[in-house]
């Protein structure tokens, strides 16, 4: 297109090009502001009345240890009770107390109670030589802490429809500037079959949204607007490269979305994974074996099994088994202290997907289990032991396959020659394409890196850097890494430890493997190929970010909100 | 619950050295963007990478290189192209200090924060208008190119700074860069632009150098006499000279270019002294020419015997001289004392200006390097070598000011130079000619210096 018009649609792209990334800061700033905002104040949900010095502890966690032991969160100084003692539980059907193997017994109306027993408003609850008496908490009057996270003003934040509506608005102007590519505009053809990609985007997020809040009535949608902002960076960001691939994230992303409603359901009783430990220990063991055995290499690692034409990346899925049978409630964590079980099960994951050469995975696998298993313990012995016995096994293993490092050898020389042209040759090329995007980025559909091989996955930074520009670029990762101090933030506010842990982890998992993507594409890491969560190529890894964001989801006691309302209806208004 | 929340605090180590990570991502990325983006590698640019560049003119807006559609065309005269090279470069960056390689992002119209993708109507490259000649650049390359000689050329207006000509030889068509072999000789140090990135051994050259230490150190300098007879014995080692020159003061042993003479006075100034002077002219020194730095003059005589200090006097020991420094002390010499930096970039056009490319222009004075009557007494000798030894005929109309050089460089070969400056009120040329393994300065560098001048006075005046 050439005077005027073409002037016209010139400036129509550049206004896109600002106008694209500005929207996503604006977005990703309002979902986190209404993760802020909307908090009920932390106040005790009942109290514990010790009549004998009457004093009032309040209960502030849904979870609470008890116990002689400081760190407790009701502490009681008295030399019969044991360092860890009970823990006293709320649940949908109200308030349980559990002994964790203390050694004087905990007694409930003056009986010794055996396991979780359930306890009501005015129960009289004796430990060691301590009696207390549960009290609603109206009576109390003393202030709690809340994190720098939350706004203390407890006005409202953005409305989620108003979340919504920019998502959309968002994924119609990326759709715009997807049309308007450099040949496009020289040309004057115009093709806008990518509209139909936003119809189908457009519907999917709102799909999703007026069936969480009409269906399953849940007030919130952040977490679920952050995860479809970067799906559709991620599908429409494929529209110039593959229609295969748009399809297949498309679709994994609308099971990744059922997988995430489901999960949030089937999460809803945080005690109930326990009881099937065994079945996912099971089922994700055995979907590794089935991957080592069957597995064909496929570009360097055999982390694929094809099934009637349909490639798996079983270890996508294996994550999300991974950190339900990590994280646990706290009697549970009380009682069954010992790591044993998990940490042969955390070792036989991250050695078969060594043995797989899938070294990416198994290093995000071993550093989620650091930090599960140091948020079950606390205790840095076992961390230490973990990560020096994993570098003797690394030693050990370079010692044999020392042509394993080889892969790693254009590590921070990725422009020198040879490895510019081998195995520095896709990092070269996603810094040269980073720098070309500039802060605002060629335009979508007119960068040159969706040429590399695997530029869809591995180095899919590079693309988004290119065609959309630096800005955005950090704005999606700093979305992802911000995740940590939400989950961490509502850590206390949990229903149950089970959620604590598993959100915390599964944040840390997401930014480990983020730090990997990204930084593995631009030579300050090593290059493994992992994907870039939700935005990467490959239906496995969209299913499964989908799933851990469930597990964040379901921490939030809003998630659950709907469901509370009549117990103990005081505590929560 | 609380103790998992201390816990969890784990995740936030997670967290900081991912945004530590991403902030050094950022950092690298944008301070060295502008050299990823140009790298051959890039699928945006164009196969020469040039194909959208701006163009480069000369100084009397005759095109050097401009970008005709999509690809990069240099000027139609290979006389021209050959004689520029250096100066313009060629499609790749191979030679670094080219104005293709230094500022091919003003070039092409990039810069980071707007990035490649920029639409046809926004797009902004810079053209570039070079103070070079490009008819004077060619009339110095012919004659370095019917000798076959490979060395370095520069004429500069000492007055303004501006370069007229710059000529650096082995070099080749850019229209069809050679593809070199392993140890063909031929194009021995063809990607280098020897104005600026060379050093030679000075030879007599830098008797200037020890002159003006004399004069400004011995009481009775210049007018002291001193006795040659072709050769003697300093520091138990015999210095020669060409030949006895018997009973003769400064003025007369630099139009002879007496070796004796100014070893002698090496010896007596002594290493301090030769050293301090050195450096006031700039020897050890870092000069800057726009975005380039010029290769280094070196004189080291720290750990020099007597003989060594002796023949460091006269240009030969470990001592080394870039040829547009050389210029530039010429030019001091000329100015009264200072030198005036030379550049090369006459203007930049573009419409979005980002960058700084006008960096490059200047024209201001450098350090003193000499008092001012230093500066007219070393003046008049360079003069009367010529009126008096060499004729005024050998610069055609023009009246000029030298010192020739043959410098010996080993194995039997020796370096020609002349240096110099146009006396001439309305031609302020000052110059420097290296010629590698030409022999005597004044029958292989002064032919092209003669040129050089010519040409460049011409367009001087038009």
């Amino acid at each position: 297109m050439e005077g005027f018009l073409g002037f016209v649609f010139d400036l129509a792209v550049v206004i896109l090009r600002v106008l694209i990334p500005l929207l996503a800061v604006i977005l990703i700033t309002q979902i986190y502001s209404s993760l802020r905002h909307n908090r009920r104040n932390e106040r005790p949900l009942i109290m514990l009345l010790d009549e004998d010095e009457n004093r009032a502890i309040p209960v502030l966690y849904w979870e609470n240890s008890i116990g002689r032991s400081k760190f407790s969160d009701i502490y009681i100084n008295d030399p019969a009770v044991s360092r860890e003692h009970a823990v006293l539980l709320r649940r949908d059907d109200g308030w349980i107390i559990s002994d964790v193997d203390s050694k004087s017994g905990v007694f409930v109306n003056d009986e010794k109670i055996e396991g979780r027993t359930h306890v009501y408003l005015n129960d009289k609850l004796r430990l060691g030589t301590t009696t207390f008496r549960i009290k609603r908490t109206e009576e109390f009057s003393g202030r709690t802490r809340r994190s720098w996270f939350f706004f203390a003003d407890g006005k409202s934040g953005v409305s989620q429809v108003m979340l919504i509506v920019l998502l959309t608005v968002f994924q119609f102007l990326m759709t715009c500037e997807t049309c308007l590519t450099a040949k496009a505009l020289e040309t004057g053809v115009i093709d806008l079959s990518p509209f139909m990609w936003f119809g189908l985007l457009a519907g999917l997020s709102w799909a999703a949204y007026l069936i969480t809040s009409l269906v399953f009535k849940r007030v919130n949608f952040e977490i679920e607007t952050l995860a479809l902002l970067l799906t559709s960076i991620g599908v429409i960001l494929s529209v110039h490269q593959s229609a295969r691939q748009t399809l297949v994230q498309y679709v994994s992303a609308a099971a990744g979305i059922v997988l995430f409603e489901f999960m949030i359901k089937f999460l809803e009783d945080p005690d109930r994974i326990g009881r099937h430990a065994k079945w996912v220990y099971i089922a994700s063991l055995g979907l590794l074996a089935i991957n080592l055995i069957f597995g064909k290499t496929q570009y360097g690692a055999a982390n694929w099994i094809t099934i009637a034409g349909i490639s798996v990346q079983p270890s996508e899925i294996v994550k999300i088994g991974f950190l339900m049978v990590g994280a646990a409630s706290l009697d549970r964590l009380q009682t069954k202290r010992n790591l044993f079980e998990f940490l042969v099960f955390s070792a036989l994951c991250v050695g078969a997907l060594a043995l797989m050469g899938d070294f990416g995975t198994a290093l995000i696998f071993f550093a989620t289990f650091l930090l599960i298993s140091f948020m079950r313990s606390g205790d840095f012995k076992t961390l230490i032991l973990a990560v020096s016995s994993a570098v003797f096994a690394s030693t050990i293993v370079l010692r044999f396959k020392p042509y394993i490092l080889e892969r790693f050898q254009a590590w921070r020389h990725c422009f020198d020659e040879p490895y510019v042209w081998d195995t520095g040759f896709q990092q070269a090329r996603t810094l040269i394409y980073c720098a070309s995007g500039g802060l605002f980025g060629v335009g979508i559909g007119n960068g040159c890196c969706k040429q590399i091989f695997a530029s869809e996955s591995d180095i899919v930074i590079g693309i988004v850097c290119e065609e959309m520009g630096l800005i955005i670029s950090i704005a999606l990762a700093v979305s992802i890494g911000a995740l940590v101090f939400y989950a961490r933030a509502i850590t206390t506010r949990s229903r149950s430890t089970f959620y604590s842990i598993s959100a915390c982890c599964a944040a840390g998992l997401l930014v480990v493997q983020l730090s990997l993507n990204i930084f593995g594409a631009t030579d300050i890491l090593p290059l493994t190929g992992v994907t870039f969560p939700f935005i990467s190529a490959g239906g496995s890894s969209m299913v499964s970010c989908w799933g851990l964001f469930a597990f964040i989801k379901a921490a939030d006691e809003r998630t659950y909100a709907i469901k509370k309302a009549g117990l103990f209806a005081s505590a929560d208004k | 619950m609380k103790r998992v929340l201390t816990r969890s605090l784990l995740t936030w180590f997670l967290a900081a050295a991912f945004f530590v990570g991403l902030g050094y991502f950022v950092v690298r990325l944008v301070t060295n963007a502008e050299d990823w983006a140009q790298l051959p590698m890039n699928g945006h640019l164009s196969a020469s990478g040039l194909g959208t560049a701006g163009t480069i003119y000369d100084r009397k807006g005759v095109v050097l290189a401009e970008s005709v559609d999509g690809e990069r065309v240099y000027n139609s005269d290979p006389r021209i192209r050959a004689a520029v090279l250096h100066t313009v470069g060629d499609d790749s960056t191979s030679i670094a200090t080219s104005v293709q390689s230094v500022y091919r992002n003003d070039l092409v119209g990039y810069s980071f924060l707007l990035g490649m993708g920029l639409p046809e109507s926004f797009r902004s490259t810079s053209d570039i208008t070079l103070t070079i000649d490009a008819e004077a650049c060619a009339a110095a390359y012919d004659v370095m190119a019917a000798n076959n000689y490979k060395g370095a050329v520069v004429v500069y207006n000492y007055k303004t700074g501006e370069i007229i000509c710059k000529v650096s030889t082995p070099t080749y068509d850019p229209n069809s860069p050679p593809k070199i072999e392993e140890g063909d000789d031929t194009y021995e140090g063809v990607y280098l632009d020897k104005v600026l990135s060379a050093a030679y051994p000075p030879g007599s050259t830098f008797k200037l150098i020890t002159a003006a230490a004399a004069i400004e150190t011995i009481p009775d300098s210049p007018a002291r006499y001193l006795y040659c007879e072709g050769g003697t014995i300093i520091g138990g080692e015999y210095v020669t000279c060409v030949e006895p020159h018997g009973e003769i003061d400064m003025r007369e042993a630099m139009a002879d270019s007496c070796n004796i003479y100014f070893a002698e006075l090496a010896v007596e100034l002594g290493s301090d002294t030769m050293t301090k002077y050195a450096n006031a002219f700039g020897f050890n020194k870092s000069f800057s020419m726009g975005h380039n730095d010029l290769k280094k003059s070196s004189y080291d005589v720290s750990k020099a015997d007597t003989a060594a200090l002796a023949w460091s006097g006269v240009g030969q020991y470990t001592d080394l001289a870039n040829p547009m420094h050389m210029a530039m002390i010429c030019s001091a010499i000329a100015n009264g004392g200072s030198p005036t930096n030379p550049y090369l970039i006459k203007d930049v056009s573009s419409f979005f200006k980002i960058g700084d490319i006008k960096a490059g222009i200047s024209g201001e004075n450098g350090d003193k390097m000499m008092k001012s009557a230093t500066a007219n007494k070393l003046a008049d000798m360079m003069r009367y070598t010529v009126s008096d030894h060499y004729g005024d005929s050998m610069f055609g109309n023009l009246h000029v000011a030298t010192k020739t050089g043959t410098a010996e460089v080993g194995d039997g070969k020796e370096d020609g130079w002349i240096v110099g400056f146009v006396t001439d009120e309305d031609v302020p040329l000052a110059f420097a000619v290296c010629i590698e393994n030409g022999g005597f300065g004044i029958s292989s560098a002064a032919p092209v210096a003669k040129a050089a001048l010519e040409a460049s006075a011409q367009a001087l005046n038009n």
